[in-house]
This record gives structure tokens, C-alpha cells and sequence, in this order.
């Protein structure tokens, strides 16, 4: 598993990472390890538009339903179409299974208060 | 993603004697019916698969024991429970519940008939977790007037499950041949390697299996014996998740999810455990089998159905038939086996047309009927269908 250079992550676990005014958003592998087997991913439509902690995904393990929040605000310019049929796919590989491309609105002001993932790694264990 | 999945312990919550050897297996554990138990070691499909494929050993300390002694056991079982007791031979078993006054229940159960099989004992009964503080001092209440003694042995007994086609070879490999195993809802007392245990061909997977009560001196020695057959039959260690899907395979209800104190056995889909004739009075009787007999008709029933579209069904989701709210889930999960989503739910009748209750009232014709189960405020297509979702294997 390789974690992408300079991501942030939220304290809800999601993980965002910046380029060139297009930010991918995923799942961090603590989150996903706690979840276990995950086997549905509801992905938003390309063209919608969330604001930072809204719910744009859900994701579901065996056991439960799980919600997931807008690291960063912003309009979904790409879902990651594979994980639709192989939601498995992110027990594999968190970083490699992104969710979901944005044109981020406000990324700076927004990536405020998101952890670096040393830091965050810190916080969860 | 909220921390919602990921449910915190509690101090309060107790531990079985095997709570160590569930850490060292890098369990992950969380709270169930007032325990620290473990949901899952590598995987639920993994564990899931494992039990119907070759062997999966649970950790089911947490469930209650009750004995049952004194010369009115039998007519005091039969004024609790719709059962016939006196037809239940020695060494045998019987699945059963325990209504409340109007028929609602109170918990499952099963009984075993354990005269010469526990000294002095006549019967065992084995209870759930979650409702031993609420079964006990009701069994005692109602044992007032009869002569017998009902004595709560939960806190002195560990239990395991041992479930799947290879459980009879591990329990063969320690020391009790095939054709001394005990049959198909029957228990034993015996010696399994040294250990002296109770010894049942019962489970809660739809699988072939065995349930394994012994004193919590001997619960690492036998736990760890067992999964050193690992490498020979493939038994796994099995959490609570799978033991969740495959319980919902087998079409097992689950108290708390289609069981509660509002519901009766033919309103849950039981009827088929419940005897038309039964001499003996008990509480619910006369709701229970005026339902069983149609005198007295339903206002809600348990339906299994499997999803049609890929949406997974949850417990508490809303149901809907023709766009009509009528109902809610009460356990759903992907079905490991069947790669299909499925659930049970409960149909209440008072909003539907005539027309729509009489369809449901019989099974032939309730079958494949549409339903719609609301997921994140948007509908989806279910269809009703026969229980089990997954046949039984069990060894008859």
C-alpha cells in the first residue's frame, strides 16, 4: 500500500489529496480496516456539488452502513467507477481505491483542520 | 465516516473465559447483550464461508443455562411454553419459546430433557444473552404453585458451537466416534479428549454441528484443541458477524430482531414450531392459537425477502408495498452464500387493501409479491420469497 504524498485527513477518516486544482477524496486504511469486508459503495453523481462535511458516499461492510463526509468542499468531476462493481477493491488498497474526484471550491481555507497523516495515524491508535 | 461502526466496550460489559484467546487471535470485539464479545477475527465472509464450507468454532459463552429440577418439571415447562414436554424423550431437545400473557415472547429457547444426563437435573434450558435478567425471574414467578426449583447456572458454564460438514470429524478426532455422536437435536454427557462436557447436535447456522457445554476450567484447553484441527478440516475461529449472515441463510429468527415482547410465534413466522393441540394451558395460549387456527386473524407477519435491485436492506429500514408504507425490516445483510442481499421483515396489515392481506395470509400466493424497502430516502425493489434462503444441512 502506498500513501500518497502530502494527503490530509479528516477526523471522520476520510483522506484527501490536492494537484493541480483537482482533489482525490477516499477512505483512510484505519477506517477501512475497522469496517472489515466492505460490499456496497454508493458514489454521488459526476456534477453534483457538496459542501465540506456533507455526505456525499456511503459505504457498507457485512455488518453496517457507514456515511461518508466531504473532506473539502466542492462539484464530483469523476466517481471511481470500479469500486462500484469490486467494493472489495478498498480492502486491498485504501489510497489506491480513491471515491471520488472534485474541483475543490475553497481548498485552502477548507484543508484547514485536516491532519497530516502522521498526525492523524497518532490520533486514531 | 463516523465512529458509529465502530462501537465502544464498556466496563461493565463481561468477559467469557475465552476473552484472552480472542485477543491473541486479533479479535475485534465489541459489546453484545451486555458482553465484550468478538464480531469477527479475519473476516466475516471468510469465517462465513469457512463454517459452511468446512468448520467454524463460535465462542457462545455469553448464552444462558437454566436447570429445571423437581417431580412438576414437566407440568411446570408445559404452562411456559407451547411445547408439548411430555413427549420429549430423554437425551432429546425441542426449540421453543416463552410467550407474555398476550402472546408476545418473552425469548426462545431450548429445552433439554436431562434426567439421567445431569445428576439430579431434569431439564436444561439454554436462553439468550441479552434476556437473562428479563427469563429468569419470570420463570421463577411462574414457578410459584408448582413444585420445582428453577435455577439460573448462566454464570457457571462456558459453551461453544463447533458448526459445519467437518465438525463431526473434529469430534471424532477427540475421542467419540461417529455412530456415538448424538444425533439431530439430542445431548449427551461425555468426555471429549479428558474433558468432561455436554455434548449437543444443535447450533444456530443451518449447518451440521454440535454445541459444547463444559466448566470454564476446561474452556482454552477445548477451544484450542479444536482449532488445532485447523490444517486437517479447516476449522476457523467464527465471530458474531457471521454468526449473524448465517443464522439469517438458515432463516433463524433472532431475538430483539424478529422476536420481541409485541410479536407472537405465528405472527414471527413460527407457527410451524407451534402444536395445534396442547392440553396444558399457558400464557398467549388462547392469542397464539387463535392465530394458528386463522380463528383470530393476523395483524402483522414476518416475510423473508431478498433484494432485487443491489441496495442492501438494514433493520428498522421502512417497507412499502404498492406505495404504501406497511411495515419495517428487521435484520438484513448480503448473503455471503447467495452473493444476493437479503432480510427478514415485519408486514403490518391495518394500512394495506383487503385484497393485499389476503394475498399475504397465504403463503403459496405471498411468494415473489413485490416489495419496497426505503434506502436513503429513495425506494427499492425486494421480493418476498421462502425461508430458509440457504437449505439446511443438518444431519437427521
Amino acid at each position: 500500500m502506498n500513501i500518497p504524498d502530502g494527503i490530509l485527513c479528516s477526523k471522520t477518516h476520510e483522506w484527501v489529496s490536492e494537484e493541480q486544482d483537482i482533489a482525490v477524496i477516499g477512505l483512510t486504511d484505519w477506517a477501512v480496516e475497522q469496517l472489515g469486508d466492505v460490499v456496497f459503495i454508493e458514489l454521488p453523481e459526476v456534477g453534483s456539488e457538496f459542501s465540506k462535511d456533507e455526505v456525499f458516499a456511503t459505504i457498507e461492510s457485512v455488518k453496517a452502513a457507514s456515511e461518508i463526509y466531504m473532506p473539502v468542499s466542492g462539484e464530483i468531476l469523476e466517481v471511481n467507477e470500479e469500486l462500484i462493481n469490486s467494493p472489495e477493491l478498498i480492502n486491498e488498497d485504501a489510497f489506491g481505491a480513491w471515491l471520488v474526484k472534485i474541483k475543490p471550491s475553497n481548498f485552502q481555507e477548507d484543508a484547514q483542520g485536516l491532519l497530516e497523516y502522521n498526525d492523524y495515524k497518532e490520533e486514531v491508535q | 465516516m463516523l465512529d458509529k461502526g465502530v462501537e465502544m466496550l464498556v466496563t461493565e460489559d463481561k468477559k467469557t473465559s475465552l476473552y484472552d484467546e480472542h485477543l491473541k487471535l486479533n479479535a475485534k470485539i465489541v459489546p453484545f447483550g451486555g458482553w465484550a464479545m468478538p464480531v469477527q477475527y479475519e473476516g466475516i465472509i471468510k469465517e462465513h464461508n469457512a463454517t459452511r464450507e468446512s468448520a467454524g468454532l463460535f465462542d457462545v459463552s455469553h448464552m444462558g443455562e437454566v436447570f429445571i429440577k423437581g417431580s412438576q418439571s414437566v407440568e411446570y415447562l408445559e404452562s411456559i411454553v407451547p411445547q408439548n414436554l411430555k413427549t420429549l424423550e430423554k437425551g432429546k431437545a425441542i426449540y421453543c419459546q416463552l410467550p407474555n400473557k398476550n402472546g408476545g415472547l418473552i425469548d426462545d429457547l431450548i429445552i433439554y430433557n436431562v434426567k439421567g444426563i445431569i445428576d439430579d437435573i431434569d431439564y436444561l434450558i439454554v436462553i439468550n444473552a441479552s434476556r437473562i435478567d428479563v427469563d429468569v425471574p419470570f420463570m421463577q414467578e411462574m414457578a410459584k404453585g408448582f413444585d420445582v426449583e428453577v435455577i439460573n447456572k448462566s454464570d457457571d458454564f462456558s459453551m461453544l458451537a463447533l458448526q459445519g460438514p467437518n465438525a463431526k470429524y473434529i469430534i471424532e478426532k477427540m475421542g467419540i466416534e461417529l455412530d456415538n455422536q448424538p444425533k439431530f437435536f439430542t445431548i449427551i454427557s461425555t468426555k471429549l479428549e479428558n474433558y468432561p462436557v455436554y455434548l449437543t447436535r444443535t447450533g444456530y447456522t443451518g449447518e451440521d454441528g454440535f454445541e459444547i457445554i463444559f466448566e470454564h476450567k476446561y474452556a482454552s484447553l477445548i477451544w484450542n484443541k479444536i482449532l488445532s484441527f485447523k490444517a486437517d478440516f479447516g476449522v476457523v475461529p467464527v465471530g458474531l458477524g457471521a454468526r449473524d449472515t448465517l443464522r439469517l441463510e438458515a432463516g433463524l429468527p433472532l431475538y430483539g430482531h424478529e422476536l420481541n415482547e409485541n410479536t407472537t410465534p405465528i405472527e414471527s413466522s413460527l407457527g410451524f414450531f407451534v402444536p395445534k393441540e396442547k392440553e396444558a394451558d399457558y400464557n398467549g395460549k388462547k392469542m397464539i392459537i387463535g392465530q394458528k387456527l386463522k380463528n383470530i386473524p393476523l395483524r402483522k407477519k414476518l416475510f423473508a425477502f431478498i433484494m432485487e435491485d443491489r441496495q442492501i436492506a438494514r433493520a428498522d429500514y421502512e417497507v412499502y408495498i404498492d406505495g404504501i408504507k406497511c411495515g419495517y425490516v428487521t435484520s438484513g445483510a448480503p448473503s455471503p452464500t447467495l452473493g444476493k442481499n437479503i432480510g427478514f421483515c415485519m408486514i403490518e396489515f391495518d394500512s394495506l387493501s383487503e385484497q393485499t392481506c389476503t394475498k399475504l395470509n397465504n403463503i403459496q400466493e405471498s411468494l415473489g409479491m413485490n416489495i419496497q424497502i426505503m434506502v436513503r430516502n429513495k425506494l427499492y425493489n425486494a421480493k418476498i420469497v421462502k425461508k430458509p434462503f440457504v437449505q439446511k444441512n443438518y444431519e437427521k
